[in-house]
């Protein structure tokens, strides 16, 4: 078991952001610690598309 | 079941560690807060930065003590939260701790057994060195490496296959005396360089327990600084951070799981109505359903916990006295929330749902009636 910190920008969709954010996590590995640091509107300013700036620390095998 | 309007209103706060918080960024520094908020709400889930003062606690029982990871799990519906009288605290030492230092925590834990009457031990030390590093993320946020991890995962399985039902570590942090980040905390600025590494243990090891974890880091005394910062000062009082980990534990509620993560990670709105696969709920028990509010400082909403409870309609109080590095807002995010200028303001606000008076009432101009 070793922990692996990740920093990812990820465009998110308008609508709930949790469970946008978490698919995008569990692709890299099993989430231990993170949160959006960053959140500005998306480059071409589409009402509710957002980019987020997540840290996390990641659980890998 | 009808509410009364003198029931408690169970409330979640959130000072996300490590992001310079000005207020509960130190020394457990966010406990006056904490408090009024948990004379508003009469029911305050908080986690332990928010509480730990080293050498100084406040114990309430209207405040529950709940470890990050689990906090974030009962704000997602998966867990709930069972209120005790007294846990059995198994204390983990890191194997990387000097003699002279070790000494010092057990006597700590001697202390609170003798003067407190808390029920501590047995005390495992790990096989290796935990081996801690502290870094700071690309937005200056404060995070850490365990070498190894596992020897935390073995020696507290030993905790909990002896009896212990809650589990304070205590791990080696690098000393870093000379640095000019430590240097600006203690004189009440920049970010807590520790906070980050002690973040990714207490999860770690409440994740594989499902038991309450806290941590404290062991280091050694740091030079007298006459300009030292109110806020850092508790950390300055004595040999060890243990003495607040083990009050706030002792009476930590226990961890009932009401589904798989897998299921909370879906969740959204169906929480009131519990899992057909979930045990039966104990009475008392406190369900992630009551939530009744989240309070989080208003550049700091970007967590687990908050997005969980402000995209199923919990109201969210977002804090804007107290500032910290990050800038992820309301409208930063597109959530709604009830703006309060300082922590007195959400207590008000608190007040104001607990007794459940219309928030728009309280301000002028009073916004029209829309008509649909």
């Amino acid at each position: 078991m070793k922990l692996q910190r990740l920093d990812l920008w990820l465009e998110t969709a308008p609508g709930p952001l949790l469970p946008q954010l978490l698919a995008a996590l569990g692709e890299k590995g099993e989430p231990l610690r993170w949160a959006i640091t960053a959140a500005e509107p998306a480059a071409d300013g589409e009402p509710g598309w957002r980019r987020l700036r997540i840290e996390a620390v990641l659980l890998c095998p | 079941m009808p509410v009364s309007p003198l029931a408690p209103l169970p409330t979640l706060l959130v000072i996300p560690t490590g992001i310079g918080c000005q207020i509960g960024g130190f020394a457990g520094d966010g406990l006056p807060a904490a408090r009024l908020l948990a004379a508003a709400s009469g029911c305050l889930i908080t986690h332990p930065n928010v509480m730990n003062g080293a050498a100084l606690y406040w114990s309430d029982p209207r405040l529950h003590y709940v470890e990050g990871w689990a906090l974030d799990r009962f704000a997602s519906g998966a867990l709930a939260l069972a209120p005790v009288r007294q846990q059995r605290l198994g204390l983990l030492l890191d194997a990387a701790i000097e003699p002279e230092l070790r000494l010092r925590h057990l006597q700590v834990a001697e202390a609170c057994r003798a003067t407190l009457g808390l029920a501590i031990g047995p005390v495992v030390t790990t096989d290796e060195a935990v081996g801690v590093s502290l870094c700071a993320g690309p937005s200056g946020v404060s995070w850490g490496q365990l070498a190894a991890p596992a020897t935390l995962l073995r020696a507290a399985e030993r905790l909990r296959s002896e009896g212990a039902s809650a589990i304070a570590v205590v791990t080696r942090f690098p000393e870093d005396a000379g640095s000019e980040a430590l240097q600006a905390y203690r004189q009440g600025g920049g970010v807590d360089g520790l906070a980050g590494a002690e973040a990714l243990i207490s999860h770690l090891l409440g994740r594989h327990l499902g038991l309450p974890c806290a941590h404290a880091p062991a280091l050694a005394p740091l030079p007298l600084d006459p300009g030292l910062d109110g806020r850092a000062a508790a950390e300055e009082l004595g040999h060890t951070f243990l003495a607040c980990v083990l009050v706030g534990l002792s009476r930590a509620p226990d961890l009932v799981e009401l589904f798989s993560a897998d299921d909370a990670a879906g969740a959204t709105t169906s929480i009131a109505t519990t899992n057909a696969n979930a045990a039966p709920l104990r009475a008392g028990l406190l369900h992630p359903s009551q939530i009744g509010a989240v309070v989080a400082p208003a550049g700091a909403l970007g967590g687990q916990a908050v997005l969980s409870c402000a995209e199923r309609g919990i109201p969210l109080i977002a804090v804007e006295g107290n500032p910290c590095l990050l800038a992820v807002t309301a409208e930063a995010l597109g959530l709604k929330a009830l703006k309060a200028a300082s922590y007195a303001e959400a207590a008000g606000l608190l007040l104001a749902l607990r007794e459940g008076i219309a928030v728009e009432a309280l301000s002028r101009p009073l916004p029209p009636l829309r008509p649909l």
